[in-house]
């Protein structure tokens, strides 16, 4: 039973299309920068497209689908009718609005300075204006997200608020706070500046604002996947969730330790003390124990499946497990994306391993892998598993869904690794063109043209990934069913208080934000006379 | 129905999660603030108070040191977007005044000689700046010496402000309009030269760089080439000698005509 | 009042919670490993963060202070090591051409004149932004002669991609004599 079924949809729609043209923009990218095209005559172009891809991959598309699947998790989990319905659809439309206010500068030329935006290049305002009321709009479900589960809990006092639920509402408040990084830096320090009212910004604590934000807003992305991974992927391939506890402990370290650890994106600025890079370094490598937990909870949950299935000995279950389910390959391909961009993480979160790569294509290929790779795959098998219940017709293309998975993983690995490859040689970030015929960067071409070629596998699992969602509004009228999450072999009668609510798990988060950034933001902030003066990009004379 | 309380170290969730986030933060503190900076030998510190406090971010002077000073006057001018804001009608009056006396060369309608810049809406701190360079001496020319010497700080932006608000003229040979040649186009990224036009372009043209669209091709090339032997050096950090000590004397002459033949 | 399968249900569960806490308690110890070992490398003097904030006006650069134009190359320090100064700017680096010393301890100071730039050395782990406000610091040593293209590594405006500088590292003899024969800041730009 699901009553918001427009609404999800809704924001599943909005977020695929602007995936799917942020998507033709990735890829026009790869092929202009590449050995393939003779040389970009316009780089502003090439600048303004990076804008537009990144923030629409990064800011729009990741968001709605957060919030569509939250919505529909509120009604399918807690059994009831969503609560705030129109401030639902509120926040969806303040969502379009923004995008549509940011990517009008941007395709005009006005707001040239990527999804990172750092000061002290300072783009249009409308730009920043159409962020901030994506932000607003997800906000809107992060107060939704709160008071549905509270609601529900005061009418089940002592009740274990089912899992999907309680890791929908972990995500809600982790980006409920991690926003506040990026919204303090684009209102109190940019926004001035942009409208003209100062002349001057510090580019030093503008990106330690940024950083606050940088890094749990992956987290915030993953949140989805990882739910799909823990509630939908045991049930659909026909088994149990190994721990209930497990899971809820693993995100409950998201929530406490993705936020303060941003400044590892800071490890070679010089605004920020070596300290505090240690600090942030140390956590970070703590975040990584709930992705390990969940790796060896999922693996659990697949054997039980595969021994239910007649799989027998060590290995046997691997194989007696249904191959030809699609939520079974997104979870493998999946989890392969994971581990090797976990292992790029890794690397990246060391100081000294990160020297040798940072800011090169090494952490544009990461993140496309992981992000790209790993949990927008797991987006797809999100959108297919629920289809039907949005819908009320039959998704019946099981051999469109395995193609475009398979043409996602392969186009992805192709992509990406070769990616990797050139910025272990040291190619450079965020360039429009490249010079090829020099001996120093030859080198880099074919590896450079192999990921056109993989983008281009990516753009044709685009289009089959659209098929499948069009083919299955037009689909035979059928009755899903009520939607089911797994189950846990040893499903809880009672859980810990602590494992129920997040007022310990928020409070940690909010006391290690302030030991981790406090110090660096308020040192900075005293510092009055470093500001210094504001490079507006797109002006005309 | 659950009694137990949440925010009690009787609740052994949370007697856990802040023993080890508490355990983690100090640990993390002393390595962070004490032990890496003692370890770090490239960095010297006066004390253990000054080595958690570097460590901290808290900005420290660095030990003076000799500075090797230029044997020619540099350009000392500053300029941001402050200055040059909305024109103000009675400086631009002040300012049509003054450039009487520059008309002689630098006159309007492309009358005057050709290798003395065309200066007719070009941006008011590109302007500005020549000319505060010209009095200082960090530009070097004998026919501009001795206007420049003579002019007030108040002058300089008058007539900064009156060029920028004239009109730009049409090349003197627009139908000589060319294909943008490599070196304006792409520059050339390997020897340090970028394109011409992401500094004197129309979207995110530099402050203080000057349109080159239909200025003199001679005077163009007699710039360049003058930034290319140091003979002129008042680009603040050799932005523009780093330029064209890296272009060709083909790259100059494509570059000088290019520009000239633009409206 | 349990039956017997609630009787087994919980002797699973016991069983299912001893294997997830072994599995975290290994978890957490490679995630300790990995902090031990970035502790290790930082102690054993791999490269570090820069230990010290440092302040910069970019607007002043070229007017007063060790980032003035004839300041800016390598510079030989009293106890024989040398100091590189450089700056980044849109869209270039000053001194386009830097040279350094083989085998020799180098300190290089760069900040940026304008908006944020990157400071790669490639085939080198020297990687650093340039923030404007803000002194750049990282040691470094060459082993080898050799010349390595230096681009920027952060976008910073349309002509990013034309900002390529270049490092010449040249032996280690030849460089102190240069610097004994020449009272300026050495580069390599022709």
């Amino acid at each position: 039973m699901l009553n918001s079924k427009r609404l999800v949809l809704a924001h599943f729609w909005l977020a695929f299309v602007v995936f799917g043209l942020a998507l033709l923009l990735g890829e026009w990218q790869m092929f202009v920068r590449s050995p393939l095209n003779p040389w970009i005559s316009n780089s502003d172009l090439y600048y303004r497209s990076v804008t537009a891809h990144g923030s629409a991959m990064g800011y729009v598309f990741p968001t709605l689908i957060a919030m569509g699947f939250g919505y529909a998790i509120t009604e399918f989990a807690l059994k009831k009718a969503l609560i705030g319905r129109r401030w639902a659809w509120a926040g969806l439309a303040l969502v379009a609005v923004g995008a549509i206010t940011a990517m009008i500068p941007v395709s005009l030329g006005l707001a040239s300075v990527l999804y990172t935006f750092y000061p002290p290049m300072i783009a249009n305002p409308f730009f920043y204006i159409g962020v901030v009321l994506v932000v607003l709009g997800s906000w809107i479900w992060v107060a939704l997200m709160a008071i549905n589960l509270t609601a529900w809990k005061r009418e089940n006092p002592g009740k274990p608020v089912p899992l999907a639920m309680f890791a929908n509402v972990a995500g809600a408040y982790l980006w409920g706070w991690t926003a506040v990084g990026a919204a303090i830096e684009i209102l109190l320090l940019i926004m001035p500046v942009a409208l003209g009212l100062k002349t001057t910004i510090d580019a030093g604590l503008s990106r330690v604002f940024f950083s606050w934000t940088l890094h749990a807003i992956v987290y915030f992305w993953l949140m989805p996947t990882y739910i799909a991974y823990y509630t939908i992927f045991p049930r659909a391939i026909g088994g149990r969730l190994y721990s209930d506890a497990m899971a809820r402990i693993a995100f409950i370290l998201f929530v406490v330790v993705a936020m303060p650890i941003g400044v590892h994106h800071l490890f070679a600025d010089p605004q920020v003390g070596a300290g505090f890079k240690f600090i942030q370094s140390v956590f970070t490598a703590v975040v990584a124990l709930p992705t390990l937990m969940t790796i060896f909870t999922i693996c659990a949950s697949a054997e039980l499946a595969g021994r239910l299935r007649g799989g027998k000995g060590p290995f046997g279950w691997v194989a007696a497990l249904p191959w030809q389910n699609p939520m079974m390959l997104a979870v493998t391909f999946s989890f392969l994306m994971l581990g090797f961009g976990g292992a790029g993480g890794l690397i990246n979160m060391s100081y000294q391993l990160d020297a040798s790569i940072h800011n090169t294509q090494w952490i544009t290929g990461h993140f496309h892998l992981i992000f790209g790779g790993a949990i927008v795959i797991m987006y797809f098998a999100i959108a297919y598993d629920l289809w039907p219940h949005l819908t009320g017709r039959a998704l019946n293309s099981a051999r469109l869904i395995k193609a475009q998975l398979w043409l996602w993983f392969v186009g992805m690995i192709v992509t990406t690794f070769p990616w990797h490859y050139v910025g272990i040689l040291g190619m450079p970030r965020r360039m429009a063109s490249y010079d090829y015929a020099n001996s120093a960067i030859a080198p880099q071409a074919l590896s450079v043209s192999l990921s056109v070629f993989g983008g281009l596998l990516l753009v044709i699992s685009g289009g089959l990934f659209f098929a499948v969602l069009i083919r299955g509004h037009l689909a035979a009228r059928t009755d899903p069913g009520t939607y089911q999450f797994s189950v846990a072999v040893h499903e809880p009668v009672r859980v810990p208080v602590a494992l129920n609510g997040f007022a310990l798990w928020v409070t940690l988060m909010i006391v290690l934000t302030a030991i981790n950034y406090g110090y660096p933001i308020a040192q900075l902030l005293a510092l009055k006379g470093n500001a210094v003066p504001a490079i507006y990009m797109g002006a005309t004379r | 129905m659950s009694t137990e309380r949440l925010f009690s170290f009787k609740n052994h969730w949370f007697a856990a999660s802040i023993g080890v986030t508490g355990a983690l933060v100090v640990l993390s503190l002393i390595g962070g603030f004490v032990v890496l900076p003692y370890a770090t030998t490239t960095a010297s510190f006066a004390g253990i108070w000054d080595a958690i406090c570097s460590a901290a971010g808290v900005p420290r002077a660095t030990a003076p040191s000799d500075v090797a000073k230029p044997d020619f006057t540099t350009s000392n001018v500053v300029i941001n977007s402050q200055m040059f804001g909305a024109q103000d009608a009675r400086s631009v009056g002040r300012g049509a005044t003054l450039a009487m006396q520059c008309a002689i060369c630098h006159g309007s309608n492309r009358q005057g000689q050709i290798d003395t810049p065309n200066l007719e809406g070009q941006p008011a701190a590109a302007i500005y700046k020549q000319l505060r360079d010209f009095k200082a001496g960090s530009r070097t020319n004998a026919v501009m010496a001795p206007f420049a010497v003579r002019l007030s700080e108040q002058d300089m932006l008058d007539l900064a402000a009156y060029y920028a608000y004239l009109p730009r003229q049409p090349g003197a040979h627009p139908a000589l309009a060319l294909d943008a040649p490599v070196i304006v186009a792409r520059g050339a990224p390997m020897r340090s030269v970028a394109a011409c036009s992401s500094c004197h372009g129309t979207t995110d043209a530099k402050l203080g760089t000057p349109w080159l669209d239909g200025q003199s091709a001679v005077y163009i090339k007699a710039q360049l080439q003058a930034f290319a032997t140091g003979e002129r050096r008042n680009d603040i950090s050799e932005q523009m000698r780093n330029i064209a000590r890296q272009m060709t004397a083909l790259e100059i002459d494509a570059a000088a005509r290019y520009y000239a033949g633009r409206p | 009042m349990t039956s017997a399968s609630d009787h087994d249900h919980d002797e699973g569960a016991i069983v299912a919670a001893r294997v997830e806490g072994r599995w975290t308690i290994l978890s957490a110890c490679v995630v300790g490993l990995l902090i031990g070992m970035a502790i290790f490398a930082g102690i054993h003097k791999a490269t570090m963060p820069q230990a010290r904030v440092e302040l910069a006006n970019p607007q002043t650069l070229h007017i007063s202070g060790e980032f003035i134009e004839s300041n800016l190359g390598s510079a030989v320090e009293a106890d024989g090591s040398v100091t590189v100064r450089a700056l980044g700017q849109q869209f270039s680096f000053t001194p386009q051409c830097i040279l350094v010393p083989t085998g020799t301890a180098v300190t290089f100071r760069a900040t940026s004149a304008d908006v944020v730039h990157g400071f790669l050395i490639t085939r080198t782990n020297i990687n650093a932004m340039l923030v404007p406000g803000y002194v750049s610091v990282l040691p470094a040593k060459f082993d080898k002669p050799g010349e390595h293209p230096m681009p920027c590594q952060e976008f910073c405006g349309i002509g990013h991609e034309g900002m390529w500088a270049k490092v010449k590292v040249i032996d280690k003899t030849a460089f102190f004599k240069m610097a004994a024969d020449n009272n300026r800041r050495l580069t390599c730009v022709e």
